[in-house]
């Protein structure tokens, strides 16, 4: 894909981005906001909601260069092909796809309630044995979820399996790639911070997904410990173009920690990713002054942020002169 | 004549054993060996104090006399196995220490009693790593002995597991469950009636009554040893509590 290497200047990676928007095939989110906050306006939108979707990935972006980039691995002589435009072209909207499937992003979900039911008490078998027995139905054609997993205390007493012993149990006799059945060491928080200084975000929560299911609890305080670290130190550019953008907006949005998120997008003049992070926030607080303000008065772009900075923002003084510097130089882009 | 002189030396020796009993020539300082000029073995070689890095390995990397030995160059650099022939053996000599001995010209980790093979030196580690595929090198391409080498392949592990050290993660497509749905195995069950009641488990866990044919069964069978009881409690009853 040497063809494809060369498409490493900003404007062909403008032009590919607003290619890959338009390709997106998404309906365009402002129409399917209206439509959706006039039906459930007292139910508070989901994760899954098809209009939150529109936004999160709009916003997460489509950087090629970052999603197939190369990697450490043994190393294999180059290949070259010759393509003409048309096949470029083609070759591109494969590679768009393809990188869309990359993107799909991970469930957010509530933590899972425990398993603590009691099948049997055998009194009887009291003291007999010195260590537990887990029995697990190894029926090839049944899916994890539905899979009896009963664990025989000492005392006699017949349980089910916790969740911990369930995915155990689960990955020693159905080993899955890239999970372990001990999780590793990294996961325990003083090693998380190691990986963070690394600025291996993205690493990490590649192996978390890997490791553990979407409603565990190390799933989600690993990627909250993550979410805070890069809002602490706004290394937002980090996760941008890869499938864990749009939980960690989700996650900010919702605490309401969208300051330093916002701040960034417009030093890297993305005014319209400011917009929708801005729009999602209304979904998500409709009850907060901005969202009122913006809905009377129809408001749009610049003067939706100059609205929000003042009415919820905690930096204002920032977005201010980030707004300032991004009209500066929008004027003389367009003067010169 | 010869008597005489003989006791006389007999006295003069004893007469040195006034001290705490040793002999004269058993006289020297304690601690040290007592020399001996005419043996022939080679003289006892004093052990070496033990490394001031031994805690903390990776100072090491960072001192003055790691940077004069080996200046920029990785550890292994300039290292020459010794063998017989043109083609070296495909693996590298087992140890560097052979029961408490060191080999001639021993593996660039053992010659320097600094270089600890931990988890948490990884300026260490990564020497022992390719930089462009991240695959460790083998024994013969760096020189250590396999002993240190199986040594560094558990530690670049474990490094790996803290996150000291990168690893390739494999991409894993996100699951595509239901984890709405609460199936049997993994929802609520409501409990047995007997341990919502407080009952036992099963129902012979507790005394029950016999039916009364087979105590009378009983009774005609052994009615030759029965105890001759006036209103007592009948023979079979209730066991005693355990």
């Amino acid at each position: 894909m040497a063809a494809l290497g060369a498409w490493g200047t900003a404007v062909q990676r403008g032009r590919l981005w607003g290619a890959a928007r338009a390709l997106w095939g998404w309906r365009r989110p402002q129409r399917a906001l209206g439509q959706d906050a006039g039906k459930k306006k007292d139910a508070k939108p989901s994760f899954t909601d098809e209009a939150v979707q529109n936004l999160l990935y709009k916003m997460t972006g489509l950087d090629l260069q970052k999603v197939f980039r190369p990697v450490k691995q043994e190393l294999k002589p180059p290949k070259y092909k010759l393509l003409t435009e048309a096949q470029l072209e083609e070759a591109t909207k494969k590679a768009i796809k393809e990188a869309k499937e990359k993107l799909t992003m991970p469930p957010v979900l509530d933590e899972r309630e425990p398993i603590d039911d009691v099948l049997a008490e055998d009194k009887i078998l009291d003291g007999i044995e010195t260590t537990k027995y887990i029995f697990t139905d190894l029926t090839y054609s049944i899916p994890h979820r539905e899979r009896f997993i009963v664990v025989r205390e000492p005392n006699g007493v017949l349980r089910k399996a916790t969740w911990e012993e369930r995915d155990r149990m689960i990955q020693i006799f159905f080993p899955k790639e890239g999970r372990r059945v001990i999780p590793q060491a990294v996961f325990k928080d003083e090693h998380l911070v190691t990986v963070f200084q690394q600025d291996r975000h993205e690493d990490i929560l590649n192996m978390c997904i890997a490791q553990f299911e979407p409603d565990s609890a190390d799933y989600i305080r690993i990627h909250h410990r993550t979410y805070d670290d890069i809002e602490k130190h706004a290394k937002y550019d980090l996760l941008r173009s890869t499938r864990h953008f749009g939980g960690m907006v989700w996650y900010l949005v919702n605490r309401k920690k969208t300051d330093g998120l916002l701040i960034d997008m417009i030093h890297r003049d993305l005014l319209d990713d400011a917009t929708s992070l801005i729009t999602l926030y209304h979904m998500l607080h409709p009850e907060c002054q901005s969202a009122k303000e913006a809905e009377e008065r129809k408001l749009q772009g610049v003067d939706l942020i100059k609205v929000f900075a003042k009415t919820e923002s905690q930096k204002e003084g920032y977005i201010q002169l980030a707004l300032q510097a991004y009209e500066e130089a929008m004027a003389t882009s367009t003067g010169s | 004549m010869a008597l005489g002189g003989g006791l006389a030396l007999l006295r003069a020796a004893a007469g040195a054993l006034r001290g705490p009993g040793r002999p004269l020539w058993g006289q020297g300082v304690p601690g040290v060996p007592p020399s001996r000029p005419c043996s022939a073995e080679a003289p006892p070689k004093p052990s070496e104090p033990p490394s001031p890095y031994k805690e903390k390995p990776w100072e090491y990397l960072e001192s003055a006399e790691y940077q004069e030995a080996y200046g920029d160059k990785p550890v292994w650099f300039g290292y020459r196995r010794h063998h017989k022939g043109a083609v070296p053996p495909r693996h590298t000599r087992k140890a560097c220490l052979r029961k408490g001995k060191r080999v001639g010209n021993p593996c660039p980790i053992c010659r320097d009693r600094h270089l600890f093979v931990d988890f948490r030196n990884v300026k260490l580690l990564d020497q022992f790593i390719c930089p462009h595929s991240g695959s460790i090198f083998h024994p013969t391409h760096t020189g250590v002995c396999m002993k240190q080498h199986k040594l560094l392949l558990k530690a670049i592990a474990q490094a790996q597991d803290h996150g000291l050290l990168w690893l390739r993660i494999p991409f894993v497509p996100v699951p595509q469950d239901d984890f709405a749905a609460r199936p049997p195995a993994v929802g609520k069950t409501p409990p047995a009636p007997q341990l919502t009641a407080g009952r036992a488990w099963y129902p012979w866990y507790d005394w029950q009554q016999p039916p009364p044919d087979a105590v009378a069964r009983l009774r005609r069978l052994y009615k030759d040893y029965l105890r001759q009881e006036e209103g007592g409690p009948a023979p079979g009853g209730a066991p005693e509590a355990q």
